[in-house]
């Protein structure tokens, strides 16, 4: 198989005409070109920076730092391992909650139950929302004055603290981001979902399967190449996040997560070279499941 | 600092701990030679603050502008938080050749880096309607002047004179510390909020922090620690938590929840007695009506320690820059040469505009009595101190100082872990 494949291959290599050539140049190599210029240029700009003492103007003025920015960050900065804590707080809730409910949810819509039209797109409405916006709707409902607030008859002058009150606001904020996170996974496991060949179930159906036997050994397992990027979608968006949070406390730490600290560092004058540390912790955080994801891609591809 | 809404018209302002005196009434403000016969091209004005009473005077006065000298302005109104944020990218960009900034630490640190247009021909020209110590706000670490004063507000106690009434209180006469914790008790007993105070944006309640210090510390060692040169785990400043502590029964129980315009609506809808805010928020009180602004009034925080007094205030200075990579740096110099003039700055005031001139030669017989309170105010203090966020390094402010008094207010009785925390992320700060 493998050896024909490879034969086909470099046969039609050797066919290509000079426009083709030109024309797999200019395909392959204009997005190669730009992806370097905007991905892997400033990528590595900022992990060199986050080495140097820089305002982020001019150029001569950088100074190496060497690991300082880090030691500074890790030993120094509280407000990091806060981030750090929100962020590890986000991913756990969104693997073991979020992301089964959305399954979950798939899953029962797939089988048709009653209603399942209402369901879907009620739960899919907010995935077409993007995370600003849904910080902004969602600040507007619980903020002192808005919405929630109005319909419990609470006024400015007597309102229930919600997002400066830290005994709940995590998980306001986890409330929110599931809010969307739900519908997302639920779209992508349906869309799988529907692909699984009907005939596995009624295979396992005629064999005596109960319904939790044939969701966990037959259609798990058929899906693992969705299951893996859902898992990769999770852990990504848990390490990303920010917009919600930007929404709602704005650049300040009043709820830090890494995202906030990357920005509050590099906005402002003078600290790009710390925002650009916090940003390369980031990258390293999720270099893990990007790789797991694009190895899963591809595979995906060459099948 | 934010989108969330955070940001407004302004807590802009400045100077490293230079102190300013206080505007002397010096009798007939020359008016400015004409610029009007310079064909200077059309220019661009970024204004920061989006909120209505802002617009307006901006527009107001762009107006004016345009009809003393003939010139064609084009005015971008900008978020005044997403500004602040932007500004170092802003002025590498397309800048407008004019912008809105503030005074001292906040302009050098721009001028350092070159993107800041040399004003020193400005200066030459319409100097002598400042006060000198205006001239050092603002001027760069290599000599030149690089940003015209405009205008200046204090921080000082806000409260409805209405409220007071009912309530049977007199602000203009507590003497000290117990007389204001019994003003607290009392407002509290009525319902209301004593001390209205917001820090949802991190920065707030650094104006509750620097008045109390100065209080109780003075204005030497205020300046003193905010350049590094006291420590913060001193327990002078343990001490300036405690008086903070005291005050936190009397404020509303969402502090983290709200920012400034929280602060600003608790007193719009008469739901506090007092609070500490910059007096720029006075804008938006006459926004609302004639009624809501007659009603407000400022009077200095009180006394804590009798050796200080009531010598220090924050009052910021705000005013014009001109951007070195504007299109029309000349036009720019022209443009904030009138602004900050008598004459561009009495167009400002005649719009209806709250705030005070920075300008010696103001004409201040149209003042509001508010005005001419803020006036007194900030003329009482011996010692002018910006804002915390402006009198120190910028990254020690916000991101250590705001989440110290956000842990604080969250956990009071932590506070001495937080001091430590700070004095450790201090010494942890790169040199300059």
């Amino acid at each position: 198989m493998t050896s024909t494949a490879t034969n086909a291959t470099v046969r039609r290599r050797r066919s290509f005409s000079p426009k083709d050539r030109l024309t797999l140049t200019a395909f392959v190599g204009i997005p190669t070109a730009f992806h370097i210029l905007l991905v892997w240029v400033p990528a590595i700009g900022t992990i060199g920076l986050s080495f140097t003492f820089w305002t982020g103007i001019h150029i001569s003025d950088i100074k190496w730092a060497g690991l300082q920015n880090y030691n500074n960050i890790f030993t120094g900065t509280p407000v990091f391992w806060d981030a750090i804590w929100h962020n590890v707080i986000w991913l756990v809730w969104f693997g073991l909650i979020a992301t089964p409910l959305g399954i979950l949810l798939a899953y029962q819509i797939d089988r048709q139950i009653k209603g399942h039209r209402f369901y879907e797109s009620a739960f899919f409405v907010p995935v077409v929302l993007s995370l600003a916006v849904t910080g902004i709707i969602w600040n507007f409902m619980l903020q002192p004055g808005g919405f929630v607030q109005g319909m419990l008859g609470r006024d400015i002058g007597n309102p229930i603290s919600i997002y400066g009150n830290y005994d709940i606001n995590t998980y306001v904020i986890l409330g929110i981001a599931s809010w969307r996170h739900i519908g997302y996974i639920m779209l992508l496991y349906l869309s799988g979902l529907k692909s699984v060949d009907s005939s596995l179930k009624e295979a396992s159906a005629i064999d005596g399967a109960t319904e939790w036997q044939t969701f966990r050994k037959v259609i798990l397992p058929t899906m693992k190449p969705v299951n893996i990027i859902i898992i990769v979608i999770t852990v990504i968006d848990s390490l990303r996040a920010f917009d919600i949070v930007y929404m709602i406390y704005g650049s300040s730490t009043g709820w830090p997560i890494l995202g906030i600290l990357v920005f509050q560092n590099i906005s402002g004058g003078g600290m790009s070279m710390k925002g650009a540390a916090y940003a390369v912790i980031l990258f390293v955080l999720c270099i893990g499941p990007m790789i797991t994801y694009l190895k899963q891609s591809f595979a995906e591809d060459v099948k | 600092m934010m989108s969330e809404q955070n940001n407004g018209i302004s807590r802009r302002s400045v100077l490293k701990g230079a102190a300013v005196g206080g505007i002397g009434l010096a009798a007939g403000g020359s008016l400015l030679a004409s610029c009007g016969s310079k064909d200077v091209g059309p220019m661009m004005w970024g204004g920061r603050g989006l909120e209505e009473s802002s617009v307006q005077w901006h527009e107001a006065v762009k107006t004016a502008f345009e009809t003393a000298t003939g010139n064609t302005v084009t005015l971008n109104m900008n978020d005044a938080g997403a500004f602040q944020d932007n500004l170092s990218q802003y002025l590498q960009g397309t800048p407008d050749d004019g912008f809105d900034w503030m005074a001292g630490y906040r302009m050098q640190f721009y001028s350092d880096q070159g993107l800041l247009e040399d004003v020193s021909s400005v200066w030459d020209s319409i100097g002598d309607q400042f006060a000198e110590s205006y001239k050092i706000a603002s001027t760069g670490s290599d000599g030149k002047q690089y940003f015209l004063p405009t205008s200046w507000y204090p921080w000082g106690l806000h409260y409805r004179k209405s409220t007071m009434t009912e309530l049977g209180l007199d602000p203009e006469n507590i003497a000290n510390w117990d007389d204001f914790m019994k003003m607290l008790e009392a407002t509290k007993k009525k319902g209301l909020i004593g001390y209205a105070l917001g820090d949802k944006g991190g920065w707030e309640a650094m104006g509750t922090f620097d008045i109390l210090n100065a209080r109780i510390n003075g204005y030497q060692f205020h300046v003193d620690l905010l350049a590094g040169k006291e420590k913060w785990t001193d327990a002078k400043v343990a001490e300036v938590f405690k008086y903070f502590e005291m005050m936190i029964p009397y404020m509303n129980k969402n502090v983290l929840d709200i920012s400034w315009e929280g602060m600003r609506d608790l007193l719009l809808q008469k739901k506090c007695g007092a609070m500490l805010m910059g007096s720029w928020f006075s804008g938006d009180f006459k926004t609302l009506s004639q009624a809501d602004y007659d009603d407000l009034w400022i009077v200095p925080f009180p006394e804590i320690n009798p050796t200080h007094g009531r010598d220090t205030i924050d009052a910021p200075i705000d005013g014009l820059c001109v951007a070195a990579n504007g299109a029309n740096p000349e036009g720019g110099k022209a443009l904030v040469e009138w602004l900050a003039s008598a004459e561009g700055m009495q167009a400002r005031l005649d719009s209806g505009n709250t705030f005070t001139s920075a300008n010696k030669g103001q004409d201040t017989s149209s003042y509001d009595p508010f005005q001419n309170q803020q006036l007194a105010v900030m003329g009482e203090a011996k010692y002018i101190t910006q804002f915390l966020d402006r009198d120190t390094r910028q990254d020690f402010a916000n991101p250590v100082v705001a989440p110290a008094i956000q842990n604080f207010l969250r956990a009071p009785k932590d506070i001495t872990k937080i001091l430590e925390g700070v004095q450790a992320q201090w010494d942890a700060l790169p040199a300059l």
